[in-house]
């Protein structure tokens, strides 16, 4: 603030007001400055109405011309006919203007044609046309109160006043002002009399003279303005019409001027608009748009209302604050609404709607719903009859002796209580013989049972009736254990066991309840367990139902209705908290600790990723996919991550080194057809393949190892072997070369360095496919070296993750090969540290071993590699330290893009994805902590 | 920084623009402000004096956005009419109109260096032009957006756009990298925090979302505000303490960067608040609405 105090002096008001600038000065400034045409005058084109280019050059013409700019048809002029016979002369013809004319100039002609607009030619014959078609527009609008058109056709509105009728006899001639200068003054003088000869009846002198002098006056002054003439010519209320269909003398703007005024001012504004353009616009102006237009400012008559014209931030309270009028007046956009309302009444002209009619539907009572109806199905389960209340309540009888039977009997009560009647049924029938079971038939212990089994029964219907105060919804409530458990896909196969266990146990060795509780639940220590670890401390109802569902899971087997609890979660929370108690219950099965249990319920999309399945029933399956629809959307945000190009350009301008520098465009071009040929369907496989990975990415970031391997697998490094690793180092640079040799020689110096590494590059795919063979992504060469370094820098998490993938791949016979190029390497490294300006030097040494593009690189990366260890000992700047960071990646992108090329382009993307984050991001880990750690000083 | 201290005294009222103000934005050492509407106008202010100093004419439609660069010599804008403007300060020339985008411009921002513009469009695209040289040819069409792009921020490396679709997309040109980070909800503006680390996203769900850039993962959500059908802005405090969103009943909010508790809020506006700017240094604050003024408020 107080710089520009020093800079600048304030002497008055310093706005320039805009508004003085007018329209017409602006255009021409507009002109003037070339703003108004997009294009330059001679790119313009003149068109014809239809489109057509109108002149065509000189040079340029008769490509399209024709006829069409010249005649209307494809004979060209036809001479007319004349025939002129001694018999029949013909008549000297006559020729007028428009047979000359082309149609546009006809148009053009007419338009100039003047008139009186319907507006003020209130004495003339439009005015007559005119009110009779308002009158029957108003006649469509509000039904008249004698109904049809016979009035309307009787009574036709009368367009000639009396007081026209006695000027036209006074010699006024229609289309004149009455104060004409052409009028005649005779003629002047002869209606002053008949107005004197009208007033004398009145015998008021006084009046006459004072307006006949107020004459006197005014026929002095026509001559003086064409203004005034017109003004005077023109009655005063003609210049106010009257357009509404108020009665006369009604204002019903009488005690609000306000809304007057802004009524005319609308009225007004929409006439203007509405003169300036031809009448087949001012439809569409006066459509629903135009009020939208923001207020204050139009647009300018050149441009076209546009959507983009309309206001949103002020087109709400732009409407409401019109006074809503019953009666609009009549314009041409009523027809619009005319429309509309005539459809509203639905009645047809010369017919009004009844006010009553005689026609009624029929109509039935609805039919009657019992008063204890309830609007839901009830299903009649087994277990539903018999939680029923069971009032009368057997006696309380001793336990039969044999401690067996009351095992047996107490076991069974239990059972049919859960299980319900039918059970109980069934096996009375099986049992038939088996005198183990006759308490079932009023034998032996009968009474003891049917006391068991009514307390069982009370007590599962308290527990029930429970459930019930605490949860809604008793549909789900009413679910037996056997239609729940057809529901989860759990085979009725448990209970055939357990009959034949009842079976078995008539055998001798009884032990049916202990049998139960065995098949059922597991050892209590793990629910001990559970209880005593409390995953869910903070959140007492989730921790209760979790116990609920470790006690359901481990009596297993057919679920009590309780495990059907319905709350008021959602069916999708409900399945994922499921999944979140079956992870608990794992990890507290397998003695894990409390916190990861804990990450496990925060994080619970990692169990999904991992593929694990926690349930195997049929419906545990679906609410899975349930589930993970919720979690995608709750997974917000993704990241992707996608290789993107910056131009040079802006590499240069925003100052960075473009990481693409030297590449050839990343956009994969087939050279021949052959090539498109033989891509084809790798590149179909491809993408199927890549495609069913892609949902996988997404899912879990864990599974490098799998993409790596399906990589490799396509990848023929056979070629290469063949090729280049067969015998030694300068054997395989020398074809190269050669070729490279050959197409370089005229090239200069500077150019040499970046062409050189390109051609290397392209030909070495082209040998590729010229052998028919998808190239390689990765050259081997680079990877291979790499496993060696990582043996003496160790340097952690950014690296390690890439060279996983040279390991897989590589071949013993390879790695012969690559240690000697790896010392090759070292030496020329080496050497260019010691004299960089030698590696210039040889870079144009064509011939020289070293000097492919492939091998350079390698060189570079290496280096980049090395001193990239060396600015992390010494600490250099976070910046620098990225920015080499981002050179070694671009030669990892140069080997990606390769491999795209090689069809392999989402596997690419995978590598590239990881590794250039890893590689990128390890530099950031150190702003991310410095600004956790400043949040937490914050807090 | 607490409550108190934050600017929610209104120190001038900027009249001037006839219909809704649609951005306001300081200039790089906020001493002047620069602001554009619906009347087709960019305007210069002082916002410490409240004082009009110029008025910029030559768009067609509304102008949506203008950025100043750093040297206070060149500022850009762009509006509905598809057009970017690349302007002289001092003269209040046009140097040049950059052509291309097929839909409305819905923001631009000068890089760091002023050398290039890049504008977000309604054609789903980010357009890099350049300043320097004669072309009006964009240096880059960025359109991997799905949506119309509705904001843009650039840091010295990177190009970074909001869009309806749901993403914010970072271009690091070091790299050849974009990363796109799905919010799952329209973006209507993004801005980046003061120290580069995080970027601030308003979504058309009422939200405003704090995105860690390195990682891509929701630092903070912030709510409370109505933003669902207008173009409003959210930024950060010149601290990063607070985040700040406009809102379109009129109301700005202050919420705390880390904790998102609504720290203020208070009437600015009558109607929706269009644009929010907070000064580099000190603790002052633009807001712009549809109801034509722009407010200049202190603590």
């Amino acid at each position: 603030m107080g710089s520009d105090e020093e800079d600048f002096v304030f002497h008055g008001t310093p706005i320039e007001r805009e508004d003085e600038i007018g329209s017409r000065k602006k255009k021409a400034v507009a002109l003037a400055s070339g703003n108004l045409k997009t294009l330059p005058a001679w790119k313009q084109e003149v068109t014809d109405e239809e489109g057509r280019r109108r002149f065509h050059g000189a040079f340029t013409g008769g490509y399209s011309a024709g006829y069409y700019n010249t005649v209307g048809s494809k004979e060209g002029w036809a001479p007319q006919a004349f025939t002129s016979s001694r018999k029949n002369r013909a008549g000297a013809r006559k020729q007028s203007i428009s047979d000359f004319l082309d149609e546009d100039e006809k148009a053009e002609l007419e338009g100039q044609s003047l008139s009186a607009s319907a507006q003020f030619d209130t004495f003339g014959f439009t005015a007559a046309e005119q009110s009779r078609k308002q009158a029957e527009k108003e006649q469509h609008e509000r039904p008249s109160a004698i109904p049809g058109p016979v009035p309307d056709e009787f009574i036709s509105p009368v367009s000639e006043s009396i007081g026209v009728k006695l000027l036209l006899k006074m010699g006024w001639r229609r289309g004149h002002s009455i104060k004409d200068v052409r009028a005649s003054s005779d003629a002047r003088r002869e209606a002053r009399k008949a107005f004197l000869a009208f007033s004398a009846d009145d015998n008021t002198k006084e009046s006459s003279d004072s307006l006949s002098a107020t004459g006197g006056e005014t026929s002095l002054d026509p001559q003086s303005s064409e203004d005034i003439k017109f003004s005077e010519s023109t009655p005063v209320y003609v210049l106010n019409p009257k357009q509404d269909l108020h009665g006369l003398g009604f204002d019903p703007f009488k005690h609000a001027p306000e809304f007057r005024e802004q009524k005319r001012s609308r009225l007004s504004a929409s006439k203007q608009v509405g003169f300036r353009k031809p009448l087949s616009m001012k439809e569409s102006l006066f459509g629903p748009k135009s009020g939208k237009i923001a207020p204050g400012f139009g647009i300018g008559a050149l441009e076209e209302l546009d959507v983009e014209d309309e206001d949103v931030y002020a087109g709400y309270d732009f409407d409401q604050t019109y006074v809503i009028e019953d009666e609009q007046p009549a314009r041409p956009s009523n027809e619009n609404r005319l429309r509309l309302t005539s459809k509203e009444h639905n009645v047809l002209p010369g017919f009004g709607a009844a006010s009553n009619s005689d026609f009624s539907v029929e109509r039935f009572d609805p039919p009657k719903i019992p008063k204890d109806f309830v609007a839901r199905h009830k299903f009649s389960g087994p277990l539903e009859a018999e939680t029923k209340p069971n009032v009368s309540a057997p006696l309380d009888v001793p336990p039969p002796e044999d401690n067996n039977l009351k095992l047996l009997i107490d076991g069974f009560a239990t059972f049919v209580s859960r299980c319900g009647k039918l059970y109980e049924d069934l096996s009375r029938e099986k049992n038939q013989s088996n005198q183990m079971f006759d308490f079932l038939r009023g034998g032996n212990g009968h009474d003891y049972y049917v006391r068991r089994l009514w307390e069982e029964q009370q007590k599962r219907s308290d527990q029930s009736k429970l459930l019930f105060e605490v949860k809604a919804s008793p549909s789900a409530q009413k679910m037996t254990a056997e239609s729940r458990g057809s529901l989860l896909g759990e085979s009725p196969l448990q209970r055939s066991l357990k009959e034949a266990d009842t079976s078995a146990s008539s055998g001798g060795s009884f032990q049916f309840p202990t049998n139960l509780s065995d098949t059922f639940t597991k050892s209590a220590s793990s629910q001990e367990a559970a209880e005593a670890v409390k995953p869910f401390k903070d959140e007492p109802a989730k921790q209760e139902r979790f116990e609920q569902f470790l006690k359901e899971k481990y009596k297993g087997g057919l679920r009590t209705t309780d495990s059907n609890r319905v709350n008021s979660m959602s069916e999708s929370s409900r399945a994922q908290e499921r999944l979140d108690f079956e992870a608990a219950a794992e990890a507290i099965e397998k003695g894990k600790a409390y916190k990861e249990v804990r990450r496990a319920t925060e994080k619970p999309i990692d169990f999904l990723a991992g593929g694990l399945q926690f349930t195997s029933g049929g419906t545990e399956q679906i609410k899975d996919t349930g589930v993970v629809d919720t979690k995608s959307s709750t997974t917000y945000p993704k990241r992707e991550e996608f290789q993107w190009r910056p131009a040079s350009l802006l590499c240069k301008r925003f100052d960075l080194p473009d990481p693409f520098m030297g590449k050839p465009p990343s956009a994969p071009r087939a050279r021949n057809k052959m090539d498109s040929l033989i891509f084809l369907p790798d590149m179909k496989d491809a993408r199927q393949v890549s495609e069913s990975q892609e949902p996988k990415k997404e899912a879990s970031m864990e599974e490098p190892e799998v993409d790596v391997e399906v990589e490799n697998v396509e990848r023929p490094v056979d070629l290469y072997k063949a090729i280049f690793s067969d015998d030694s180092e300068d054997d395989e640079e020398q074809p190269m070369n050669g070729k490279v040799q050959e197409s370089q020689e005229k090239k200069n110096e500077a150019a040499a360095t970046a062409l050189n590494r390109l051609i290397a590059g392209d030909f070495l795919e082209s040998l590729g496919k010229e052998l028919g063979f998808e190239v390689p992504a990765d050259v081997t060469y680079p990877e291979v070296t790499k496993p060696m370094e990582e043996g003496n820098k160790s340097k952690g998490k950014p690296e390690a993750s890439f060279e996983k993938r040279p390991e897989l791949k590589e071949k013993p016979e390879e790695k012969t090969s690559s240690i000697t190029l790896r010392y090759e390497e070292e030496k020329s490294r080496k050497e260019r540290e010691k004299s960089p300006r030698k590696r210039s030097d040889r870079n144009n040494d064509l011939s020289s071993s070293e000097s492919s593009g492939d091998e350079r690189r390698r060189k570079r990366s290496k280096k980049d590699r090395h001193r990239n260890n060396d600015s992390e000992s010494d600490s250099s700047s976070d910046y620098h330290n990225r920015d080499k960071q981002s050179s070694r990646s671009r030669r990892k992108r140069r080997e990606s893009s390769r491999e795209k090329r090689s069809s392999h382009k989402k596997h690419s993307k995978h590598h590239k994805s990881k590794h250039s984050s890893s590689s990128r991001y390890s530099p950031d880990d150190e702003q991310k902590k410095s600004k956790r750690e400043k949040q937490r000083r914050r807090d | 920084m607490s409550a108190t201290e934050l600017p929610t005294k209104e120190a001038h009222v900027l009249k001037g623009h006839e219909g809704a103000v649609l951005a306001a934005r300081f200039n790089g050492d906020g001493n002047y402000a620069l602001t554009c509407g619906k009347d087709r106008t960019i305007r210069l202010w002082n916002p410490h004096r409240g004082i009009l100093i110029k008025t910029y004419k030559s768009h067609g439609r509304e102008v949506r956005d203008v950025h100043v660069t750093s040297d206070n010599a060149k500022f850009c804008s762009c509006g509905g009419d598809r057009q970017v403007y690349y302007w002289d300060v001092s003269t209040g020339r046009v140097i040049r109109k950059f052509r291309g985008h097929d839909g409305e411009v819905n923001a631009v921002k000068f890089s760091d260096s002023s050398a290039v513009v890049v504008s977000a469009g309604f054609d789903r695209s980010l357009r890099v032009w350049d300043c320097r040289s004669h072309s009006v040819e964009p240096v880059q069409i960025i359109d991997t957006f799905l949506d119309t792009v509705m904001s843009v921020v650039l840091t010295k490396t990177e190009i970074i756009g909001g869009s309806v679709d749901g993403t914010v997309r970072t271009f690091d040109m070091r790299i050849g990298r974009e990363m796109s980070d799905n919010l799952g909800q329209p973006v209507n503006c993004i801005s980046i925090s003061n120290d580069g680390n995080c970027v601030l996203a308003g979504c058309l769900d009422s939200t405003l979302r704090l995105l860690d850039r390195t990682t891509g993962e929701l630092l903070q959500v912030y709510k409370g505000h109505i933003s669902k059908s207008f173009k409003t802005d959210c930024c950060l405090t010149n601290s990063d303490a607070h985040v700040i969103g406009g809102s379109e009943d009129g109301l700005v909010f202050f919420w705390d960067l880390v904790d998102a508790k609504v720290v203020s809020k208070f009437r600015a506006h009558d109607l929706v608040v269009t644009s929010v700017s907070y000064h580099p240094k000190e603790d002052c604050m633009l807001t712009s609405s549809v109801d034509g003024t722009v407010r200049v408020w202190k603590k």
